[in-house]
């Protein structure tokens, strides 16, 4: 039975969905649960710090060494409180609203490549499937601005859903040109793919990641969807739906305790869904950077150790800020946790570091990294840009991105297909 | 001119611009955060804080002479001054010296009013209270100045 | 509270500005209440909106959530008494209003501060103009959606509220002047730490610039939003950067000069089309002038007295005056009525929040709901100051 499982993990080319190996496929599911639920929980921590240093103050100090505890309380906080349903709400749509926004955040994540074998299962639509799946989540938004019975979530829940389906629409033009330039890999015989890891392997094919091919279009195609992206996960500059100095408040007024933090948990979920699709189609996916001009065993290992790197790196801050503490006794406690936080990630740094185990893993890191980018870069958009007013949003969504997007994938089709219309013309004379 | 702006708005120039300002400020030098109550703030010597009543060093005696001028300054009439008048040296003598802080707005003409050293307005900033009682304060608790409780955790 | 919309039959439409008879009050239209509680920090002002939709039709304000009898305190307190009562209305700009009543009750008594006293009180009444301006910028920059620039500027006034500190013994409610000069002369170093401050703050204002006054989402916002002009100004009173931003070159520092600003060199910057941006230049550029003057007046800061001979018992003769400055946020004037006691018989403040906050309903008559929290911001009104 170990051996069966092992077998499975030494000798495989396919992701377990594909292989039809349900044990591992079921692994894989709670793995990629459970890491998205931790990152979840980072991604917490790390706004809170992060929008603090932007906004040059120190963010949670108290609750654990520098607030890495914080996120513990909030939740133990968020499920310790009273569950209030409004008097004229729908009580069973008002409880699957958060059910249904989780639900579809969650179940996008099956298909997401974290390397060539490291996906739950590799549908040949994911790309397709991802797309549909996160549409859906639309409809959990609207169930929880209509079930709270009271008209300032109702116009919240319209605007953001109207504003998430008019992103999607150039979200979709983009998506489509960077699958178009899947097809011009040389030997697939102008075949693209939608499957993710495919996706992944034609740039590594091609030689190029998407955002750099046919350059500026790839880019340009990866700025609107860097965009759209934005107006999708309703974070700022695009976040009136949510703000707080508005009038209207937004859908998840109402909910309050345990629904809430779903609501919450959703909103990250689909952050990290929506940046591993921008990863995956232009930044490569788990492609370490530079494989042509920096190519070679040593390099492979140096970046493949890099990431562990990273992390020893992270390890040493924890061992410097435990040493710059305040020598009080009442934070004796919160000093020992940093030195053994400290430790911890410097054991896993060398561990991930190590060759044997960095050669296995590096495609994990690089590929969590590039999201991690994103995660920085939502985080960054957030503490210095003004929100946009809702009628200039959709005058952005539809009148800016929507022609650009369309005019790109126009001219990448033809500047892609002038290969063989030159050797068609050539052949034909 | 006008290339140069449709170059800046195609490349978000303006944008960027925002982002770079920012970002120079995650540099941990620009925090500002006082870490209150590890790090207290620097005080002014001309702060107007809780008042106190200065005694003179050398005999512990109050320098007050009761004079009632700072009764008289104070806007909210906050300040009882007993005395008497001592029937040898026929001067008056302070018998009793009352403060309501709680209507107290520390503007400072009190202490200005004064015709000696005796009443000034302290650096305490620590005044928060439980219970409005302990807000009167006498002579005994003017005199004794400041009294912050240090906390351990 | 009532609701006065409803059940008044007072003409709410205002056909005096043009408009022909009420519309019908169909189910299309919403009252929509801002209440007092705002996310806002601009104080407990209640706005009840009648909108169609996303428009605004109407609005009125109510007030008095603040309102706390200062000027019948300033009729049971003596002149000197009254003075700390004055910083706590425009609380933001506590030094302002104290440089506007101790002037008041000099022109009364016709006593004139000392030229050391009047530079003083230029040099830190400007300070405190950069001050409330900075207050202002970030809870506006807080209101349209950038959080960051509060911080920035919050932090940068700190410098400015320390030499407050250093000075007169408080940050806030200052008491910085009394009736006939300075109390306290400047302290030790003064001169070469507000000149450390100037050179400090000078690069932190290109910086607030570079966040805001190019960045499309901020033009988009603020352009065309709230535009209030000139006649339109003159005719309800507005004073202060909101008029100056409507193209009209008018301020008190230059017209009716008092303290030493007819010494010093500065301009008046104005705007075009009176819409939001405009405030929002127009005050940008109006910090840049203020450190201009705070640099004039520390480099030519004479010696001498501070303080003018003032009788210990104050009882001006009968008679009224009314005087006024231009403090951070237009027009402040005092009319202060004596009859010869000890106590004024009536002390009235005009204060410029109160006139300004009368140009909301035109200026925001045709915008959206997103709108009115924008130009609220931009009038820069502070509660205190409008219920005293």
């Amino acid at each position: 039975m170990f051996n069966q499982l092992t077998g499975y993990l030494s000798n495989t080319t396919q992701t377990p969905g594909e292989a039809a190996n349900y044990t591992w496929a079921l692994i894989y599911i709670l793995i990629v649960f459970a890491g998205v639920s931790g990152f979840v929980i980072l991604m917490n921590w790390g706004e809170r710090k992060l929008l603090a240093h932007f906004q040059i103050r120190l963010g949670p100090m108290r609750v654990g060494p520098h607030g890495l505890l914080q996120p513990i309380a909030d939740a133990v906080k968020l499920l310790t409180k009273e569950d209030i349903i409004p008097d004229g709400a729908d009580k069973t749509i008002f409880w699957m609203a958060p059910v249904w926004v989780v639900l579809t955040g969650f179940t996008t994540l099956i298909v997401v490549p974290f390397g060539p074998t490291h996906a739950v299962t590799d549908m040949n639509i994911g790309i397709l499937y991802m797309l549909g799946i996160s549409s859906l989540g639309v409809l959990g938004i609207i169930m929880a601005g209509w079930a709270s019975n009271s008209h300032y979530p109702l116009l919240g829940s319209l605007r953001s859903s109207a504003q998430m389906v008019s992103y999607e629409v150039a979200m979709g033009l983009a998506i489509v040109s960077a699958i178009m330039m899947t097809s011009f890999t040389a030997g697939w015989d102008g075949a693209g793919t939608l499957s993710m890891v495919k996706i992944v392997e034609a740039q590594k094919l091609q030689g190029t990641w998407f955002i750099f091919k046919f350059f500026p279009l790839g880019f340009i195609a990866f700025a609107i969807f860097a965009i759209a992206l934005i107006a999708e996960t309703n974070r700022a500059p695009f976040d009136l739906p949510e703000a707080e100095s508005e009038l209207v408040a937004g859908f998840h007024t109402e909910y309050s305790g345990l629904r809430w933090s779903l609501f919450m948990l959703a909103e990250y979920a689909g952050m990290f869904a929506v940046s591993s699709i921008a990863a995956t189609l232009w930044l490569g996916g788990w492609l370490r950077p530079f494989p042509n001009w920096l190519a070679g065993p040593t390099w492979d290992l140096a970046f493949a150790v890099f990431p562990g790197v990273l992390v020893i790196l992270v390890g040493v801050a924890a061992f410097y800020n435990a040493a710059k503490m305040p020598k009080l006794a009442a934070l004796k406690p919160q000093t020992i946790g940093l030195w053994v936080l400290g430790a911890i990630v410097l054991l896993l740094g060398v561990f991930l570091a190590s060759p044997p185990v960095a050669h296995r893993i590096s495609d994990i890191e690089w590929f969590v990294l590039k999201v991690g980018l994103f995660m920085y870069l939502y985080v960054w958009y957030r503490a210095t840009f003004p929100r946009y007013r809702f009628d200039q949003l959709m005058k952005v969504g539809w009148k800016v991105l929507l022609p650009i997007a369309l005019g790109v994938l126009i001219v990448t089709g033809i500047v892609g297909l002038t290969p063989d219309l030159a050797a068609w013309a050539k052949g034909a004379r | 001119m006008k290339v140069a702006t449709l170059l800046r708005k195609i490349f978000l120039i303006d944008l960027l611009k925002g982002l770079r300002v920012t970002f120079k400020y995650q540099h941990p030098k620009e925090i500002y955060t006082e870490q209150y109550p590890l790090e207290r703030p620097v005080i002014a010597e001309r702060y107007r804080g809780l008042p106190r009543m200065n005694v003179n060093p050398e005999t512990g005696e109050t320098l007050c002479i009761s004079c009632d001028l700072c009764a008289k300054a104070c806007p909210e009439h906050l300040i009882v001054v007993e005395s008497e008048r001592d029937p040898v040296t026929k001067r008056k003598v302070l018998k009793n010296y009352t403060f309501d802080v709680s209507r107290c707005m520390f503007c400072g003409l009190c202490e200005e009013a004064c015709s000696t050293d005796a009443l000034e307005l302290s650096q305490d900033y620590e005044i928060a209270l439980y219970g409005r009682e302990n807000l009167i304060l006498d002579l005994k608790r003017l005199e004794s100045g400041p009294d912050t409780t240090e906390y351990t955790r | 509270m009532k609701d006065t919309m409803l059940e008044t039959n007072r003409d709410f439409y205002g056909e005096e500005w043009g408009e022909h008879g009420p519309t019908v009050l169909d189910a299309s239209e919403l009252i929509l209440n801002m209440g007092p509680q705002h996310p806002s920090t601009h104080g407990v002002l209640r706005v009840i909106l009648k909108l169609d939709g996303e428009k605004v039709l109407g609005t009125e304000c109510v007030i008095g959530y603040l309102h706390r009898g200062v000027e019948k305190i300033g009729e049971n307190r003596t002149y000197t008494q009254f003075a700390p009562y004055v910083d706590r209305m425009d609380y933001v700009a506590a030094v302002s209003n104290g440089l506007g009543y101790c002037q008041a009750v000099e022109t009364l008594i016709n006593v004139e501060a000392p030229p050391r006293a009047q530079y003083i009180r230029v040099i830190l009444a400007e300070l405190q103009r950069i001050a409330s301006h900075q207050v202002w910028l970030g809870t506006h920059a807080l209101d349209i959606g950038a959080m960051t620039p509060l911080f920035y500027t919050f932090r940068d006034r700190e410098e400015i509220l320390k030499v407050f500190e250093k000075y007169c013994g408080a940050r806030l409610t200052t008491h910085a002047f009394r009736i006939g000069g300075c109390q306290y002369d400047t302290y030790e170093g003064f001169e070469k730490e507000v000149k450390k401050l100037c050179d400090f703050m000078e690069p932190k204002f290109g910086e607030y610039e570079e966040l805001l006054t190019t960045n499309r989402i901020w033009v988009e916002r603020t352009k065309g939003v709230g535009i209030l002009n000139g006649d339109d100004c003159k005719a309800l009173g507005v004073t202060g950067p909101v008029l100056r931003a409507a193209g009209v070159k008018w301020d008190l520092r230059k017209a009716q000069p008092y303290a030493a600003y007819s010494k010093m060199d500065f301009e008046i910057p104005t705007g075009e089309n009176g819409d939001t941006y405009d405030r929002y230049m127009v005050r940008i550029k109006e910090l840049h002038q203020s450190l201009r003057i705070v640099r004039q007046a520390v480099d030519t800061l004479p010696d001498g007295p501070i303080m003018a001979k003032v009788p210990k018992v104050l009882k001006p003769p009968v008679g009224e005056i009314y005087h006024s400055i231009e403090a951070p946020k237009g027009e402040l004037g005092y009319f202060i009525v004596s009859d010869g006691s000890l106590q004024p018989y009536r002390m009235r403040i005009r204060p410029p929040s109160f006139v300004n906050l009368q140009a909301l309903d035109k200026m925001v008559r045709g915008m959206l709901v997103a709108d009115v929290v924008a130009v609220i911001g931009t009038l820069d009104i502070v509660l205190g100051e409008v219920d005293r």
